[in-house]
């Protein structure tokens, strides 16, 4: 908030991702009833989730995860490193983007209005699994985006993965179902993309499904100790950098 | 407090041709070298020392620091810090440790001060009495209580360090490590930092690790010096003893009376109390021996129209360098 200028900006930007997002999906069912098996109101719940999917990482992740390579690239992690607390915890909440916070308020205001608008009535508890899976969904995109960060520690390369990380991410605007085969695969298992939010949206807009459920969870609780065990490997690599 | 044995760091570098033949070249074979940053270094450092690091760019003394301060791994070796292994990145380590790196800014660079003094306090846990303390007991030795409210960005370099003293030292740390703390100030500011940590280590006795290319720094701060040259330490020793040991001669600066003198007799007289090593302008320079400086100062006052005199020591920085290239060739 220290840039009024650069904090009204980016929530005018954020918004017009909303804008198109909503667009997007609004084109395809001028041309089709159904996509991925969800109808243009179930669609726009899902949309809605990953609205706020995105405002939680932006509000609380991405600046640091923006940061994190650098950080490592130019040894700035150094001071991070002398701090008695997690480090990890530290680089990844060091920075909360008030701006974008703006934009969970409204990614929140339209997931409720998305859902008061919804033509089959939801129970309390269905939204609030709903809610919670997208919590954990932006819990598992900081996951796999510091995963694909991590190879900086080797390559010493700011960028190269997690620009690849950005553009894959772009699957999870997509209901799971229209992708097949072996990318459905990767998609819900080693680049969990699709258990982030349209697994959830699953849960409230189909029949409930408990596999479902314990497939979000163990990709959740595998993917923890393995993002962990990377991050020991890297810091152990880690040789910062000249001064 | 501080115990190294027998440490040493590899570091394997990635080597290529200038142009853009080369960077496709090492597309395809990237050739590598392992670089020793430092080879077998051993010392100690106790309660309320403050230990000079000196060393020319490149000769490990970064390395060491970061080492000690649990940032990076050592190849091979050990070392204690407060009795705890500085890789094990331990908490009660941490909360009682503190580096201050002249060239890397640790508080929030878009916020005041302040607000990052208060993030450390919650790290560090530090009681709101103390840390209010420590807040006057800082702000006020280093002269920055006005700049505290104004974001970093906008501070000059000198208050940018002063500040980041502050963020550093908030906690009381029983062990710091200052990685030249006064590289790019001007001269006021360097004074009003070494004062400073003068004044804090006399308050607070930490264990201190001091590496500058400033040999005012040096002399000014640091009763005990390491001299390293290419990852190894070439001198470890008290920074008296640099002077008896490189430099067992003094300069005496005379200066003649006007026109009561012959060049000739002056010229002859000196050569029987040392060397002269220049005599322009009726000044004389005469090198003798540290034993005989009372003695030579006499006879001159005796036997010299002299208007006034003084002794003149070897130059610290001519003698490290002295140290640091002595073997080289």
């Amino acid at each position: 908030m220290e840039f009024r200028i650069d904090f009204y900006f980016r929530i005018i930007m954020d918004l017009n991702y909303y804008f198109i997002s909503f667009a997007f999906f609004e084109i395809i069912y001028l041309h089709t009833n159904m996509l991925g098996g969800w109808s243009h109101e179930q669609a726009i719940i899902f949309i809605a989730g990953n609205l706020l999917m995105d405002s939680i990482v932006m509000s609380v992740f991405a600046n640091n995860m923006w940061w994190f390579p650098l950080f490592v690239n130019k040894g700035d992690l150094d001071h991070y490193l002398t701090k008695p607390v997690s480090t990890l915890f530290f680089i990844s909440l060091r920075d909360f983007s008030a701006n974008s916070f703006v934009n969970f308020i409204m990614a929140l205001s339209v997931f409720i209005w998305a859902i008061a608008n919804y033509s089959i009535p939801l129970t309390w508890w269905q939204i609030l699994v709903y809610f919670l899976l997208i919590i954990n969904g932006a819990i598992l995109y900081y996951i796999f985006n510091m995963i694909f960060y991590f190879p900086v520690f080797w390559t010493g390369s700011p960028r190269g993965f997690g620009n690849l990380y950005w553009i894959l991410i772009h699957s999870i605007e997509r209901p799971d179902r229209i992708y097949r085969g072996w990318v459905r695969k990767l998609f819900t298992t080693l680049l969990p993309f699709s258990i982030m939010v349209s697994f959830p949206a699953r849960l409230i807009l189909e029949e409930f499904s408990f596999e479902v459920l314990m497939h979000i969870l163990l990709v959740t609780l595998i993917s923890w100790p393995v993002y962990l065990f990377v991050w020991s490997r890297g810091l152990r690599a880690y040789s910062s950098a000249s001064s | 407090m501080i115990e190294v044995k027998e440490i040493s760091k590899e570091f394997k570098v990635s080597v290529k041709e200038p142009g853009l033949k080369g960077s496709i070249k090492s597309l395809f074979k990237r050739e590598y070298i392992i670089k020793h940053a430092l080879k077998k270094v051993n010392l100690h450092v106790k309660e309320g020392e403050i230990l000079g690091l000196i060393g020319s760019n490149g000769a490990g003394k970064t390395t060491l620091v970061k080492i000690l301060s649990g940032i990076i791994h050592a190849s091979s070796g050990s070392a204690k810090v407060l009795g705890i292994d500085p890789w094990s990145r331990d908490n009660n380590l941490r909360s009682q440790m503190a580096l201050i790196m002249g060239q890397k800014a640790q508080v929030w660079w878009d916020l005041p001060a302040l607000d990052s003094f208060l993030l450390l306090q919650e790290i560090y846990q530090i009681p709101q009495s103390v840390y209010k303390k420590n807040i006057a007991f800082l702000a006020d030795s280093l002269g920055v209580k006005d700049q505290l409210k104004t974001q970093v960005r906008k501070l000059s370099l000198g208050e940018r360090m002063k500040v980041e003293l502050m963020a550093a030292l908030l906690h009381n740390p029983k062990v710091v490590y200052l990685d030249e703390p006064t590289i790019g100030l001007d001269l006021t500011a360097q004074k009003a930092i070494r004062h400073f940590l003068l004044a804090y280590q006399k308050e607070f006795k930490p264990a201190m690790i001091l590496t500058s290319h400033y040999m005012d720094d040096i002399e000014k701060l640091c009763k005990r010096i390491v001299i390293m040259r290419e990852g190894s330490v070439v001198y470890n020793g008290s920074l008296s003893e640099v002077r008896s040991q490189y430099a067992p001669e003094k300069i005496i600066n005379v200066n003649l009376k006007q026109d009561e003198w012959s060049f000739e007799d002056v010229s002859t007289f000196a050569k029987k109390l040392g060397t002269i090593t220049s005599f322009e302008e009726g000044v004389l320079r005469i090198k003798v021996n540290r034993d005989e400086v009372a003695k030579s100062c006499q006879l001159a006052l005796e036997n010299l129209p002299v208007q006034d005199l003084n002794i003149e020591s070897a130059d610290i920085g001519d003698l490290v360098e002295k140290i640091m290239l002595k073997g080289k060739q």
